[in-house]
């Protein structure tokens, strides 16, 4: 077994476990984790993958998007962040709830 | 024997955002998230991405996680009674309300594990492309950088990562208009603890050094704007935790300068080039190296500054001022 | 040869202190011991680990910079954990005061 398969394989079951994280857990700060170890296992899948296509160095457009991914990904973790904490702010809730 | 290290640390990370998402406790999570984005950089380190190593080590498990640990003083600390009523009743794994949520749990499970056994196989075949790396190797003589990683980033995908700044720079608009812009407050009392403020004062010049030295790196090996910006937005995170926050030391147009400068630059040097004769971001050869080292510091302050003011406004959302709130709207 | 022994015996001394400040951190009854455990038995072991790297690389630059990333480690550890500590004695101060009062 090559190096970037076991890490392919890893990042297919990081996403899934972030996917069940976003549906199945109630709290704010819960789904945004989950939304970023999603984001984790695609940046993995890619990176994999430009190991699997290295010659002198690994393939490094891969690289430069999965840079540019995490960022983009933490940015919208932290707008989301605020949203949920200005939903608490308001009204107290820290999940959606169907009670109102 | 290279093998079990890669499994070790694959089931390792899976482990972990697993526990991650499954912790009954929110700060026993949001811990967990921190230790688990260290299993991913060193995952990274193993597949021979160390820029992106730094980048998640810094941003994605740090920077993320510095803003998880504030909010949860909001969110646990202030109300913890409220929230023990929480988990009871809405928590999906105590099995108060098994009935009625049987039927879409069930379809839950079952729809992930078909999505993993469907995810699995999809990675497992897909197919052998050959990649560009060797199309980055012909034109690395060209881009006026030594690392590969960074001619991608500022010199063949150029227009991504200027687009990048702009995201990060919306992410803070958008923040602004979830919360009020609270940034230009007076400054609070500066940190009574004499510790403190003299670790703060160490470290402020340390880490602007080390953030230079990454971002001068960059031409030759890991490093680069994002990591020297964590680095620098570190600084000013540091300040604010302080008592000195950035943005109200500085007048205000020196904030908004400083917020927007790398986007605006990069966008000129664009068209700049464009009307020299060539595609946008298209830098010559020969002065490549400048223009790149140019870009580069003028991004990771921009990001740096942006950072910053993500955390500052962040960090002044308190459910303990409702005068706060309904003097912004 | 024997710089490579040595090199192994101080990994493992390093591995060792670890292991131990996270039995520490895992067994330990209140914050302060843990705290305890966790600065300093971590720190030395970083230090073993840090010492036994710069044996390997064997380039003054390279020692250099592996010594003060453990010099800042150290700081900052240290800093981390005074606060961290002053923080639980103020929550423990004002819940006595609120006991008593």
């Amino acid at each position: 077994m090559e190096t970037y398969q076991i890490y392919s394989l890893t990042s297919a079951v990081l996403f899934v476990i972030g996917i069940g994280g976003v549906f199945a857990s109630r709290h704010f700060i819960k789904k945004i984790i989950a939304t970023i170890i999603m984001g984790g296992g695609v940046f993995l899948c890619f990176v994999s993958f430009a190991e699997r296509d290295a010659l002198s160095f690994a393939d490094p457009v891969p690289h430069a998007l999965v840079i540019t991914g995490i960022v983009v990904a933490v940015a919208s973790a932290a707008f989301a962040l605020a949203l949920a904490r200005r939903i608490y702010q308001l009204t107290g809730e820290e999940s959606f709830t169907n009670d109102k | 024997m290279s093998v079990l290290i890669d499994s070790i640390l694959a089931i390792l990370a899976v482990y972990l955002a697993l526990q991650c998402l499954l912790a009954p406790r929110l700060t026993q999570t949001v811990f967990i998230f921190f230790a688990f984005g260290l299993a991913l950089a060193l995952a990274w380190v193993r597949l021979g991405a160390v820029d992106v190593a730094i980048t998640e080590a810094a941003i994605a498990s740090g920077f993320l996680g510095v803003l998880f640990l504030d909010a949860l003083r909001d969110f646990s600390f202030t109300a913890p009674n409220k929230r023990e009523n929480l988990e009871a009743v809405h928590d999906p794994l105590s099995r108060n309300d098994t009935k009625s949520l049987l039927l879409p749990r069930l379809a839950l499970w079952l729809g992930l594990g078909l999505f993993l056994l469907i995810a699995l196989e999809a990675v497992w075949k897909i197919p052998d492309g050959g990649g560009l790396t060797a199309a980055a190797e012909a034109l690395l003589p060209e881009s006026g950088v030594e690392h590969p990683v960074t001619a991608v980033l500022l010199n063949f995908r150029a227009y991504d990562t200027w687009l990048e700044i702009g995201v990060i720079l919306l992410g803070l608009l958008a923040i602004f208009a979830v919360g009020g812009i609270k940034l230009y407050r007076k400054p609070g009392v500066a940190a009574d603890d004499p510790l403190l403020r003299q670790v703060i004062l160490f470290f402020t010049p340390v880490l602007f050094l080390f953030g230079a030295f990454l971002l001068y790196f960059g031409k030759t090996g890991p490093g680069g704007a994002f990591q020297a910006a964590v680095l620098w937005g570190a600084i000013g995170i540091l300040l604010h935790l302080g008592g000195r926050p950035v943005f109200s030391v500085i007048p205000r147009w020196l904030g908004q300068l400083l917020l927007t400068v790398g986007l605006v630059f990069f966008l000129v040097l664009g068209f700049l080039l464009m009307a020299g004769g060539g595609a946008l971001f298209e830098y010559p050869p020969a002065h490549a190296g400048v223009l790149i080292l140019i870009v580069e510091t003028l991004a990771a302050i921009s990001i740096a500054a942006a950072l910053t003011a993500i955390f500052a406004n962040l960090n002044q959302m308190k459910k303990e001022e409702p005068n706060e709130i309904e003097s912004t709207n | 040869m024997i710089k490579e022994v040595i090199t192994v015996i101080l990994l493992v001394v390093g591995c060792f202190f670890f292991l131990a400040g996270t039995l520490g951190v895992l067994r330990f009854p209140d914050l302060f011991s843990r705290l305890h455990a966790l600065t300093k038995a971590d720190n030395l072991g970083l230090g073993f680990i840090a010492a036994g790297m710069a044996l390997h690389i064997a380039s003054p630059w390279a020692a250099l910079k592996i010594f003060s990333i453990w010099l800042f480690t150290l700081l900052a550890s240290s800093t981390s954990c005074y606060l961290i500590a002053r923080f639980q004695r103020e929550q423990e101060q004002s819940k006595n005061k609120k006991e008593r009062g």
